[in-house]
């Protein structure tokens, strides 16, 4: 009768285990979930953030919205700030919703968050996949805005951040995860979006670069959408080309940006960009015959590798690399010191960047 | 062969039979002959007994005569031993006393030997009919089905009090040996007074009689005999039951209904993956609930864990405390339907799903969602087709819901797999019950 | 029955996960890792090849049965014990490890104990079936698995995060000088044949030449995921900073349109039955091991005997054993298993020569 045996032995290892237990079993409703954190500074105190996080308070019927509720604490870390908040809500603290992460644009502007950026990270119970984002004016103010056509609080951001809702090239989203391997890589460095808070809405369409500390340069929308396109990340957009007083728009379908980094001897190094642009004729001011669209292709290509050259060069000059050209540099030499080297050439080198640009349909008329 | 000692018999007979109410003993005369008739009326078939014993009697003359159309007879057969007439006796066979002669007369009275439609095991399409109580007519069934030499059929008697009658049919082509060797022995063994259906080897099969599985599969359908006959199975009939026993059972057989082999080859296989699917989800739904709701609300999208946060709002109890009740109340409501006249079974089922449900929701008693959950639990639990099996499953959810309980998540997953552990442990004569691949033993 | 072989050696490599293999690696990527696991890789065939094909002329036996005949009684207690320590303890650390993740990531309130206490109770539980049965049970477990684990690698290797410029960068490091441990880490995923001594007794025929080339294969790719993934998402600099690398790779994987969106549930769920098989199917070999020292049948109290010496050893390994101090034991235990493992072989190939010459 050994099976028996077995059996009985687990239902005594069961009853045995039932005494010692009781912790970790905690329903659902009596957790408090967070939603979105923000971290601003702190004014007019000592302490150096003031932390806040936004809850989704539950309604028990379906007809009226989740409601939501913003706790705010003062301190010099994350953690004392969470263990204070903790005193003033009735229910235990469950962080395993926060899928927004807001800084200020000051806390972003200032050096020494590494504690802050490192605590997300390490705590378990916080997703990899929660979205980074730079508040403006602040995180709070941003944590404050309720759309209408929201019935989970903060859920307008989610649908923002994670495309699942609008897409559109002006806004560049990053996970948390992605932050903090951007942060620790050498040759490649963070990039966050900005979220602007308006009374009801948000606008999220210009990105905020890092340096391994701080925010160093903000991009406006035209240039975060190329670098959108550098990013291989967005296909959808509208390029505006004007030749003489016609203006025409065109609307990108595809777009494949490839570069190369060329260090030929005793020359100037310099990096290829290949972008190729395929899209439709979406709009024109005047009427635009067949045969002259390569015309327009033409002036289009010029006009966005200005552009691209022009994007390039400011984030050069502001030696930040939000692509990865070093760490492109990095992964195709072998040799153990090439971090070094590319640190000497990035400042100097040259882009030369190349577009193709490709109509293909001009709609349903000519 | 004739006897000297008839009267002898004859008295030690009756002596033995204690002269119950309903036993008949008879003298008939003609001019030239003289037969007694000894049956016990209640069990004895009166008209077959007329028909082929009493009216003869009466139209054939001359004695000599008689004596050989009762030895052509094929339904008598002469006296061997007196242990054994008793037996026969008590059968419905009746005694004939004629000359220096003793013959047993068989006009067992065949009740209950209509053919039943199937209730149990239902199909859309495929045969309707199932077995009926009598096992000649079983047999026949069978036979009827599977009209093969290979096809053996032999008998034994179970039941240390009832005797009854069970016959061990197998094809010889396809069976193996070995499982044949163990059912018989299993059948040897058994030791229990009163055997009625093969339901009852449920228990047996398990030494230790406690068994949670069904290691056999009982079927009313004779189709369903059939085509495990082909497939090398024993299989097992029981007097006065009208269902047939099939060994050795696997997993695959539990969850197996004939519409598969009615049906074209993917709508089989769809239909198949849906009983898989259907027997997890009601083993691990209510635990699931629990162990998520309490341990890991971080598994759901955010908008989940909202609307079952919203809709917990106000339940006065843990998780585990709402399922169990919401469970308790459908085990009731299953069982109150089983045992209700079918002209009432309706009627409870809507007064308690729906009613009780919906109210019980409204005042706050379970969440919303536990109903959903429940009634999902419950429907999922009918889609397995044997019902035997079914009982087993209403089982095992308490066992993942407790675990669920204790440890959460990681005792969901690891008392699932613990239980297909103990499948894996569990054999049906020879044969493991639950494998991906379900091979043959090999037959060197 | 060839799968079966594909099988053990397909456990070991879904594991390595769990077992600190791609922390080691990741610890030792600018320092050799890179050559490691290309050394490794032509090492673990071999050695798959050279026991299964010495272990092939019994066919249907395990190593109790292989050597019970054998005059020297002692030789072969001293033997089984000795080896057999090495499955124990391949067992022990997947269990302490895999504690400690559930503790971390799925039940941080709850004790560890309890967390063991459940364990412990599925693998005694399959541990004691005959070992048919355990194949079976591994058989289920992967057909229920694998499927899902390989839509999760999937889905990784489609990742729009997955930057493959550090994982190339991490491979340009590739003429480093290796170091011993990296070699003794990715050789840990090759060496699921070794449960062969027992499971040998459900192999019948010849292993066919196949087996070996899916072996290779699946051993490469199972090395260049189990490395470099973690590389790609959390880059070459930043990878070594974490304690979990695949754990938290899980985790920056999302599912948009799955009812569980965050990955790393359903990859902890998948880990905890994987985990539960491979920690059975060694401590199963070292059960069979110490029951092959017995000469007769082993009593219900011997037994028992074992499974709480077993018991009491993960109690203690838990209690004793933090994340860290584990990482470091199981760098050294990787290097004498590899020992270890290349003696086991290398003396079984001599003494069958001998046996059957």
């Amino acid at each position: 009768m050994k099976s028996i045996n077995n059996w009985k032995s687990l239902v005594l290892a069961l009853l045995s285990v039932m005494l010692l237990n009781g912790c970790g079993f905690k329903d659902i409703d009596k957790r408090f979930f967070v939603v979105s954190i923000g971290v601003d500074t702190a004014k007019n105190s000592s302490k150096k953030y003031l932390v806040s996080l936004k809850f989704a308070v539950p309604s028990s019927s379906k007809n009226n919205p989740t409601e939501f509720m913003i706790v705010s604490e003062k301190a010099d870390t994350m953690s004392e700030a969470v263990r204070i908040i903790k005193t003033k809500v009735d229910k235990e603290i469950d962080f395993s919703h926060a899928k927004v992460i807001v800084f200020g644009d000051e806390v972003a502007n200032q050096k020494g968050n590494s504690g802050i950026n490192y605590w997300f990270i390490r705590r378990r119970d916080i997703q990899s996949i929660a979205w980074v984002a730079i508040g403006k004016p602040s995180a709070l103010e941003v944590l404050k805005v309720q759309p209408k056509s929201e019935y989970i609080p903060s859920n307008a951001l989610f649908l923002a951040l994670g495309r699942d809702g609008s897409e559109t090239p002006y806004t560049i989203s990053e996970y948390l995860f992605d932050f903090k391997y951007r942060l620790s890589e050498r040759g490649l460095d963070p990039l966050l979006p900005i979220i602007k808070a308006e009374k009801e809405i948000f606008e999220i369409n210009t990105v905020g670069l890092y340096n391994k500390s701080q925010m160093k340069l903000v991009l406006n929308p035209e240039e975060t959408k190329i670098l959108n396109f550098l990013r291989n990340r967005e296909e959808k957009s509208a390029n505006r080309v004007t030749k003489g007083k016609t203006v025409i728009i065109i609307d990108t379908q595809k777009v494949k940006t490839k570069y190369k980094i060329y260090t030929p001897r005793g020359k100037a190094p310099y990096i290829k960009v290949l972008v190729s642009i395929e899209g439709i004729l979406e709009e024109s001011t005047r009427r635009v015959p067949n045969e002259k669209l390569s015309d327009y292709e033409k002036i289009a290509e010029k006009s966005i590798n200005k552009e691209i050259e022009k994007l390039l060069v400011k984030i050069q000059k502001a030696n930040l690399d939000p692509i990865g050209f070093g760490l492109r540099y990095r992964s195709r030499h072998f040799n153990n010191d090439d971090w070094e080297e590319w640190k000497r050439i990035y400042p100097t080198i040259k882009f030369k960047v190349k577009s193709k640009v490709q109509i293909e349909d001009t709609g349903l008329i000519e | 062969m004739p006897t000297n000692n008839v009267q002898s018999i004859k008295e030690s007979l009756i002596h033995k039979l204690q002269q119950p109410e309903d036993l008949v003993f008879k003298e008939n005369h003609t001019k030239e002959k003289y037969m007694e008739v000894l049956y016990i009326k209640s069990i004895s078939d009166e008209d077959v007994l007329l028909e082929n014993v009493l009216k003869p009697f009466f139209e054939i003359t001359s004695s000599k005569e008689f004596l050989d159309f009762l030895q052509s007879h094929p339904k008598a057969s002469e006296y061997e031993c007196e242990q054994k007439t008793i037996d026969m006796v008590m059968r419905g066979v009746a005694i004939l006393f004629y000359q220096d002669f003793v013959f047993l007369f068989d006009c067992k009275m065949d009740r209950n030997n209509a053919v039943m439609d199937t209730t149990v095991e239902t199909t859309i399409q495929g045969p309707q009919a199932g077995f009926s109580e009598s096992l000649p007519v079983n047999l026949g069934l069978i036979r009827q089905r599977y009209p093969n030499v290979s096809l053996k059929v032999e008998s034994t008697t179970v039941g240390n009090l009832s005797k009854t009658k069970v016959m061990i049919l197998h094809d010889t082509k396809f069976v193996d040996p070995d499982t044949l060797k163990r059912v018989k022995k299993f059948l040897d063994a058994i030791d229990i007074d009163m055997f009625q259906t093969g339901e009852q080897l449920f228990d047996i099969i398990k030494k230790s009689n406690r068994a949670l599985f069904p290691l056999m599969l009982v079927t009313e359908r004779p189709d369903r005999v059939a085509i495990n006959l082909a497939s090398g199975k024993v299989i097992l009939l029981v007097h006065g039951s009208s269902y047939a026993v099939i060994l050795p059972t696997v997993m695959k057989d539990l969850m197996s209904s004939m519409e598969d082999i009615y049906q074209t080859y993917w709508i089989a296989k769809f239909l198949q993956i849906l009983r898989y699917t259907a027997f997890n989800i009601s083993i691990i739904l209510p635990g699931l609930y629990v162990a998520v709701s309490s341990y890991n609300p971080e598994l759901f999208r955010v908008h989940l864990a909202m609307s079952i946060a919203g809709s917990r709002t106000g339940i006065p109890y843990p998780s585990f405390v709402e399922v169990l009740l919401m469970l308790f109340m459908m085990e009731l409501l299953t069982e109150a339907s089983i045992r209700l006249p079918k002209a009432i079974g309706p009627t409870a089922t809507t007064v308690g799903g729906l009613i009780l449900g919906q109210s019980a929701a409204e005042a706050g008693l379970v969440s919303n969602i536990m109903i959903v959950i429940v009634s999902f639990v419950a429907i999922s639990n009918f889609v397995v087709p044997i019902n035997a099996f079914s009982f087993t499953i209403r089982v095992l959810k308490y066992f993942i819901l407790l675990l669920a309980t204790i440890f959460g998540l990681v005792g969901v997953v690891i008392g699932f797999f613990m239980l297909l552990a103990y499948m894996v442990k569990l054999d049906s004569f020879g044969e493991p019950f639950l494998t991906i691949i379900q091979s043959k033993p090999s037959k060197e | 029955m060839n799968r079966y072989f594909l099988y053990l050696v397909l456990l070991n490599m879904l594991v390595n996960v769990i077992i600190f293999v791609p922390n080691i690696l990741i610890q030792y990527r600018f320092e050799g890792a890179v050559m490691g696991v290309l050394i490794a890789i032509p090492i673990g065939v071999a050695l798959n090849y050279l026991l299964s094909t010495t272990i092939n002329k019994f066919p249907e036996q395990g190593m109790p049965e292989i050597i019970a005949n054998s005059k020297h009684r002692w030789l072969k207690i001293i033997h089984f014990c000795g080896i057999q320590w090495i499955w124990f303890t391949a067992g022990l650390i997947t269990l302490v490890g895999f504690i400690d993740i559930l503790d971390r990531f799925i039940n941080p309130e709850m004790p560890k104990m309890a967390l063991l206490v459940i364990y412990l109770a599925a693998i005694f539980l399959i541990i004691q079936l005959p070992t048919d049965r355990v194949m079976y049970f591994l058989e289920i477990v992967l057909f229920l698995n694998t499927p899902l684990i390989a839509f999760i690698i999937f889905k990784a290797f489609t990742n729009d995060y997955l930057s493959w410029d550090s994982m190339l960068e991490v491979g340009t490091h590739i003429f480093e000088r290796p170091s011993l441990k990296s070699i003794a880490a990715a050789t840990y995923c090759f060496s699921g044949y070794t449960n062969l001594i027992i499971f040998n007794r459900l192999i019948k025929g010849r292993l066919k030449i196949w087996n070996f080339f899916a072996v290779f294969l699946l051993g490469i790719f199972n090395l260049f995921t189990t490395f470099f993934i973690p590389i790609g998402f959390h880059g070459s600099d930043g990878a070594q900073e974490f304690q979990y690398p695949w754990i938290s790779t899980a985790d920056s994987l999302r599912l948009a349109y799955s009812p569980i969106e965050r990955v790393i549930f359903l990859f902890l769920m998948f880990y905890m039955s994987i985990t539960l098989i491979s920690i059975s199917v060694h401590w199963h070999v070292s059960f069979e091991l110490i029951k092959g020292t017995f000469k007769e049948k082993i009593s219900k109290k011997k037994n028992l005997l074992i499974l709480i010496f077993y018991a009491g050893c993960s109690v203690a390994g838990v209690i004793f054993l933090n994340t860290i101090l584990l990482n470091k034991i199981t760098v050294y235990w990787m290097i004498v298993r590899l020992g270890f493992e290349i003696l086991l072989v290398v003396i079984f190939f001599i003494w069958t020569r001998r046996w059957t010459a």
